[in-house]
């Protein structure tokens, strides 16, 4: 489908197509495709690159002093954060959706909320009330006469530990989302001739259930061990030596680009294994469903102790993981008003919003753009490329700052010298530390987001539609605005709605990219909560959790739609 | 011309060729069927000739334009050529208006047309309802409509009436001739349903599973004059005798075939359809006697299931409902020429020859 032979009209001649074969994905759409691809890739490309070149003595100065230290850390971290959320997860996903006991239809939304509460933002709140001079130290030396620390031992929530408890009260509910969804997929007949071949509940559970719902488990725990790896404001918080602090701490205490990207590089490492492990089970998800027939799931009604301990068990995570940080940080906004609501917090708010806006946008845009063009050119070099550019979504924002720094500053060069040549103009860095800068950065990471969601529901309309528009008259662009983006409007707001969020929420980019004495709503609450004045930044953060909390919404809404015997949208002929 | 002219049109998905060589000329206003079994390249053939799939080798021709060929290709949509496909696309955002207005410019001039085909469909009472509120027929019809709508060169129908169900199909097939004959557009339609074809074509083109063309005709030369046991075997039930040319004939236990153009000693199978088997209560021109085993109802026909007295292959037999053989009656049976068919045994080429009538050569061999 040639943009030539399309204008050429009817009637072109018969010429030899050799050429024009060999040629015949060139159009607007692939090369569009092609070209975001690469602008997203470059960051990452550039991670590696500067990886494998050997730099100075930066390499075998950190191997031999905080190297070891920056990997067990960060495994510990990940073996903490994946067990717990492994065990929250699937234990309240399993409850929730195949036992009764009281408050199970609000566990099903609630147990989302965490989602809405940055690791960030809850570290701040509970070091605020566990840390010695915080109200829980202070109730208990009252009450039992103790004065000093050395008179008692109380867990040290500025550890490796508390930043374990952190992410994990706060990240389960990916793991819940989707092993949930994988348990209500599937068939109560499976279970059913589990229990009548003579195995228990509990052995169905194990030899059953949970093997079916492997994969979807695996790639909860992938997301999250992704996120845990992406977090910089509960580590840099609690002083917990991880890799993505190693980055700042090279990047800015030791001035060293090229040995935070090595690290950088490195860390690539972890994330690829992540990579993969998903993948895997994405692919493996497919051959897991064994027959067709669907029915309600049993819902074993709990009694007695049973039904109490899951209803606490439930209780506890959105206790901990929403209600207790939200009540507290909202108090905290009334006792601190006037101090916490000030000019520059306003400023700010306006700034995560103009930012969180513009790339919630664009990310659309570019997103529709490239999920039609691989729609339409079902080329294997466009489908890989648009894959590709969705990997950003997996790389730790610290490591896509330090690409983004490296990639714009040699562009900046690169444009500084050729204009200084040829113009005798000095441009000086053009993106480098500029809101652009700030909105590519979150577009490489968070582009897979809008790509993913509407590329799954342009999925859902059939090719038949595209052959009826287009047979009817009406070329490309005119089908994509009159057939597919009414009937994918839905899914592409939410994804404007998700990359907004995280935008709004996102930390460890902003902080490397920002232009100087730039704040968003999170490093603004990240700054101040770093100074221990929590009470000036309850407000922002109370904000950050409140747009946080817009997904949770949707996603409880698409649960309740997706429920067994509930219809689907119904308009599909 | 005005029509379409494909020429030499071949295709392949990776090593699977589905198409080879295929040639056809559709005049305005005439309907082609091209039937074939699922998955033969039917549906590739209406994709090449929207331009929805580029084309391999050959050209494709419409109103003396080459739409595609080698080094043209003109996008779909600049080819003016509707198409109806088998799950109808209708565009469930849009109302029955709106989806028939898709494809027409000039909002005067697009309303009048909206309502013409409407009301040629007899839809215009449900302009204003949108896809899911159709039934399965009513969509197929504003199918229709819209693919007329911008009163196209050539319209392509894919498997047009398999969506519906069988007490329907009938009507909406007697409803969509008439309108594709009062459009006087040329009519490309695919099916796998044969008696579909024989309703609908004026001409039909039976398509095998290697991509080419097994025969093509007129519906009567169709079904009358078979060149290929695969089309012989297309409408239904089918009685098949093997046995071996001796000096340019056949014998069956039902009586001698002729099998012209075919070598003597030739191993061959004789097919012969339930219709071609005559049934005489009263002994008349004398045949095989046979016994009746069972019979089945099938409306206006009854289906016979019998076999040759004293032991032989079983046969079925195509009667009129009123004629109702008593069960292990003694009848005698014949073969009627005019439906029996002769193949080489094995081969799948085009060597076979039918069996044409040829009276004179009719022996039949009273068995004892």
């Amino acid at each position: 489908m040639t943009n030539e032979a399309a204008t050429a009209g009817i009637s072109s001649p018969l010429t030899p197509g050799a050429k024009k074969d060999l040629w015949s994905w060139v159009n607007v759409w692939s090369i569009g495709t092609v070209v975001i691809a690469v602008a997203v890739m470059v960051p990452i490309v550039a991670v590696i690159f500067i990886g494998l070149t050997p730099g100075d003595d930066i390499w075998s100065h950190l191997a031999s002093t905080v190297l070891p230290l920056y990997i067990s850390t960060t495994l510990q971290l990940m073996i903490g954060v994946g067990a717990g959320t492994l065990v929250i997860g699937v234990g309240t996903a399993w409850l929730v959706s195949t036992c009764r006991f009281p408050g199970r239809r609000i566990f099903e939304w609630a147990l989302l909320l965490p989602m809405a509460m940055p690791a960030y933002v809850i570290a701040y709140v509970y070091t605020d009330i566990l840390e010695y001079a915080g109200p829980v130290q202070g109730l208990l030396r009252d009450m039992f006469g103790w004065t000093i620390k050395r008179d008692y031992w109380f867990p040290e929530i500025r550890s490796l530990g508390g930043a374990v408890s952190m992410m994990t009260l706060v990240l389960y509910p990916y793991v819940y989302l989707l092993s949930r969804a994988a348990f209500m997929e599937q068939s109560v007949c499976v279970l059913e001739a589990s229990r009548v071949l003579g195995r228990g509940p509990w052995r169905s559970f194990f030899s059953v259930a949970l093997p079916l719902a492997r994969p979807a488990i695996v790639i909860g725990v992938s997301l999250v061990l992704m996120e845990t790896l992406n977090d910089f404001g509960t580590v840099d918080f609690f002083a917990v030596s991880t890799f993505t602090l190693g980055i700042y701490d090279v990047w800015l205490n030791m001035n060293n680009v090229a040995g935070a990207a090595q690290l950088a590089g490195l860390l690539l490492f972890f994330v690829v294994f992540l990579v993969v492990a998903e993948r895997f089970a994405r692919r493996k998800q497919r051959f897991h469903h064994t027959t067709s027939k669907y029915k309600a799931l049993p819902g074993y009604q709990l009694e007695g102790g049973a039904k109490r301990l899951a209803t606490i068990g439930c209780t506890l995570p959105v206790v901990f993981g929403f209600v207790l940080p939200a009540l507290v940080l909202g108090s905290y906004a009334v006792i601190h008003f006037e101090a916490a609501a000030n000019a520059e917090v306003y400023r700010y708010a306006g700034n995560s919003f103009l930012l969180s806006s513009l790339t919630a946008f664009l990310a659309v845009v570019i997103g529709i753009f490239m999920a039609y063009g691989v729609r339409l050119r079902n080329e294997k070099i466009v489908k890989f490329m648009a894959r590709f550019a969705s990997l950003g979504y997996a790389v730790p924002g610290s490591v896509l700052a330090v690409g983004v720094l490296v990639s714009l500053g040699a562009l900046d060069n690169g444009i500084d010298g050729f204009m200084r040549q040829n113009f005798g103009i000095s441009t000086g860095l053009l993106f480098s530390g500029t809101i652009a800068a700030v909105t590519f950065g979150y577009l490489v990471r968070f582009l897979a987001l809008s790509f993913g969601s509407v590329e799954a529901s342009l999925a859902k309309i059939t090719p038949s539609m595209d052959g009826a528009s287009r047979s009817l008259g009406h070329g490309p662009f005119s089908t994509l605005r009159r057939i597919h983006i009414p009937l994918i409007r839905g899914s592409a707001l939410t994804a404007a709605m998700l990359v907004f969020v995280d935008c709004m929420k996102e930390l460890p980019m902003t902080m490397i990219l920002r232009p100087f004495n730039f704040h968003t709503l999170a490093t603004y609450v990240h700054q101040y909560a770093s100074d221990e004045q929590l009470g000036e930044a309850s407000l922002a953060a109370l904000a950050i959790v409140v747009f946080g909390i817009l997904p949770v919404i949707v996603l409880s809404f698409a649960i309740t739609k997706s429920r067994p015997g509930q219809a689907g949208e119904g308009r599909a002929p | 011309m005005k029509g379409l002219h494909v020429v030499g049109v071949s295709h392949a998905f990776g090593n699977n060729r589905v198409l080879d060589k295929i040639g056809m000329m559709i005049p305005a206003g005439d309907l082609v069927c091209l039937l074939g079994p699922s998955g033969c390249g039917k549906t590739t053939l209406l994709r090449l000739a929207t331009g929805l799939e580029k084309l391999q080798s050959g050209s494709i021709v419409v109103d003396d334009v080459i739409v595609a060929g080698e080094g043209t290709h003109v996008a779909p949509e600049h080819r003016r050529i509707g198409l109806m496909f088998q799950d109808y696309a209708l565009f469930p955002h849009l109302s029955v208006t709106e989806n028939v207005a898709f494809g027409l410019t000039g909002a005067a001039k697009a309303g009048e047309r909206v309502m013409e085909m409407l009301d040629q469909v007899g839809m215009t009472a449900h302009a204003a309802k949108y896809p899911h509120m159709l039934s399965g027929g009513q969509q197929q019809r504003v199918a229709l409509a819209r693919a007329l709508a911008p009163k196209p060169k050539l319209l392509l129908l894919d498997e047009p009436f398999s969506g519906l169900d069988t007490n329907m199909r009938g009507q909406i097939r007697e409803q969509t001739l008439g309108v594709l004959k009062r459009s006087g557009v040329a009519t490309l339609m695919v099916t796998h349903d044969p008696e579909e074809a024989m309703f609908m074509a004026d001409r039909i083109k039976i398509m095998g599973d290697n991509g080419r063309i097994l025969q093509a005709g007129r519906p009567h030369e169709i079904y009358y004059h078979p060149k290929h046991e695969l089309v012989a075997n297309m409408f239904g039930l089918m009685n098949r005798i093997e046995g071996v040319v001796e000096k340019g004939r056949v014998e069956t236990p039902l009586g001698a075939v002729r099998a012209a153009g075919l070598e003597d000693g030739l191993r061959v199978q004789v097919l012969i359809r339930p219709e071609g088997v005559v049934l005489e209560t009263n002994g008349g021109e004398g045949g095989t006697p046979v016994e009746v085993l069972s019979t089945h109802l099938l409306g206006h026909d009854n289906i016979v299931r019998a076999r040759i007295v004293g032991g032989g292959p079983e046969f079925y037999v195509r009667v009129h409902h009123a004629f109702e053989p008593e069960l292990r009656h003694r009848i005698e049976a014949r073969i009627d020429p005019e439906y029996a068919f002769v193949f080489p045994l094995g081969g799948d080429s085009h060597a076979g020859r039918p069996a044409w009538p040829d009276p004179p050569a009719l022996e039949t061999t009273a068995a004892e």
